[in-house]
């Protein structure tokens, strides 16, 4: 292969400076998107597995929606479609917004991966067993105190290593986000590609990017994994103590 | 006598086809303590859940210190009144002894943390644990789980408790601190209903046993009596039965 590597390339102005703005990019957008999918991925969890029929069905109705539809599909939706289904006054305010296309990919990632986390949620709340709903009912707490600070802490304990890979996945997603013109850290690589024809080094920079973070990510994990186990059930690779 | 803690009358309750309580009356007095044996699926655990709001039921009604349960409001208020201890303990193991306990006097009375710790540690040291708050109810022994789950009932200072075999998960020795607790318990006053097949246990703390056979009470006598000179048939096959286990 006949090509001269430049590196220094990607320290150099203005290529240094939209490496730094794309990767900051790609970290907020998936930060954001992954903590408005906790938040809606354990309600919608929550409804999933509750004892009234409505809820049960909007819980379900919201799940086959979200997963369902292929997410750069989605992305489109929320960006054309939906605006122009909701009242004038909103889509005129959402319109003159600053980075209308980041928004739209935060919820749009998030809307996605909320309905993949709600499964995961499910069956680990139907893990739990039956008696500690009761006994948290037992003591006067309400339904929703009970979800809140019994059941769901400790199906989130369970489910750790799942949502390790959910949230890899979010990061993984948000470069789809280029195609409704966020620049993140993938769209920032092709830039400099069509800017300067250093097509490996600037696509080196992405790939680098999303391992090391998702390195960092696994470890930060499996920290927390060993954190918040619960001591006395059965550990990872080794038999009760 | 004064107006019972918990007045059971005529409850009825099916699930589907099954009749799982058929008319079942049953008064605890203040101080009393009643235990109710029998065989399984002869709804002793369901009348217990039916006490506290637990379980639904369709007919007759619940009466616990006054309050109907079929018309109760506030269910939650109603279930603090009564403590609850289950056969499989049901500590919450990812929190700790005392984070058990607080949990519910804190979020459900509105003590603050100091006032919750504080009962807390009282009836940990009721129940001789006092030494385990600080760990996972993963980390002790069966009996000790129990003995937890029976302060974290206390802890919220009922007027009743309701034990649900709280001894038929744990080997013999564990089952002999527990009832240790339980006997300490019924001669500080406390009004108890306890689902149990101890009978050494009924003999010598219960002021009456019930027994109940296919969702009914088939006998229901002060203890000297149902040990002597049971009525029914069935009740004596039990008994039969039980005692020579043992």
């Amino acid at each position: 292969m006949r090509y001269e590597f430049d590196w220094g390339l990607l320290w150099r102005e203005p290529y240094f400076g939209w490496i730094v703005e794309g990767v900051l990019t790609t970290f907020h957008l998936a930060l954001l998107a992954w903590v408005l999918a906790l938040c809606l991925g354990i309600v919608i969890g929550v409804l999933r597995v509750t004892n009234s029929r409505v809820l049960r069905a909007i819980g379900t109705t919201y799940v086959e929606i979200f997963r369902n539809i292929p997410l750069i599909v989605q992305l489109f939706l929320w960006l054309y479609v939906v605006p122009q289904m909701l009242p004038r006054e909103f889509s005129f305010w959402w319109n003159r917004l600053d980075n209308v296309p980041y928004w739209t990919a935060m919820i749009g990632i998030s809307f996605y991966t909320s309905a993949r986390l709600a499964e995961q949620i499910r069956s680990a709340l139907r893990a739990i067993p039956p008696g500690q709903f009761k006994a948290g009912l037992s003591t006067g707490l309400t339904q929703v105190q009970v979800y809140r600070y019994v059941i769901v802490p400790y199906a989130l304990r369970i489910i750790i290593p799942a949502l390790t890979s959910e949230f890899l996945t979010v990061f993984k997603n948000t470069a789809l986000a280029l195609t409704i013109g966020v620049i993140e850290i993938t769209a920032t690589t092709r830039r400099i590609e069509a800017w300067s024809f250093r097509g490996i080094e600037a696509y080196t920079v992405a790939s680098l990017t999303y391992i090391a973070t998702t390195i960092l990510v696994i470890l930060f994990m499996s920290w927390l994994e060993r954190r918040y186990q619960i001591p006395g059930l059965i550990k990872r690779g080794e038999a009760r103590a | 006598m004064n107006q019972p803690i918990i007045r059971v009358e005529n409850v009825g309750l099916r699930f589907d086809s099954f009749v799982a309580l058929d008319d079942v009356s049953l008064s605890v007095n203040a101080g009393q303590c009643i235990v109710i044996c029998g065989p399984s699926g002869s709804g002793k655990s369901t009348l217990l859940r039916c006490i506290n709001g637990l379980e639904r039921f369709q007919k007759g009604d619940v009466w616990v210190d006054g309050v109907s349960v079929r018309g109760c409001q506030d269910l939650p208020k109603l279930r603090r009144g009564v403590g609850m201890v289950f056969q499989h303990f049901e500590l919450y193991p990812h929190m700790t002894v005392l984070e058990n306990i607080t949990l519910a006097p804190i979020k459900a009375k509105g003590l603050s943390r100091k006032q919750a710790e504080d009962l807390a540690f009282h009836y940990l040291d009721r129940v001789g644990i006092v030494d385990q708050a600080q760990k996972h109810p993963g980390r002790l022994s069966g009996g000790q789980q129990q003995r937890a789950a029976i302060a974290r009932a206390l802890a919220l200072e009922p007027k009743a408790m309701l034990f649900d075999e709280p001894t038929s998960a744990l080997d013999p020795e564990m089952i002999a601190e527990v009832l240790y607790v339980m006997r300490d318990l019924a001669r500080g006053g406390m009004t108890m209903l306890v689902v149990t097949h101890e009978m050494g246990f009924a003999r010598e703390v219960a002021d009456e046993v019930v027994f109940m056979d296919r969702g009914r009470i088939v006998e229901h006598a002060p203890v000297d009596e149902f040990f002597s000179t049971p009525r029914a048939e069935r009740t004596r096959e039990f008994l039969n039965k039980i005692l020579l286990k043992l």
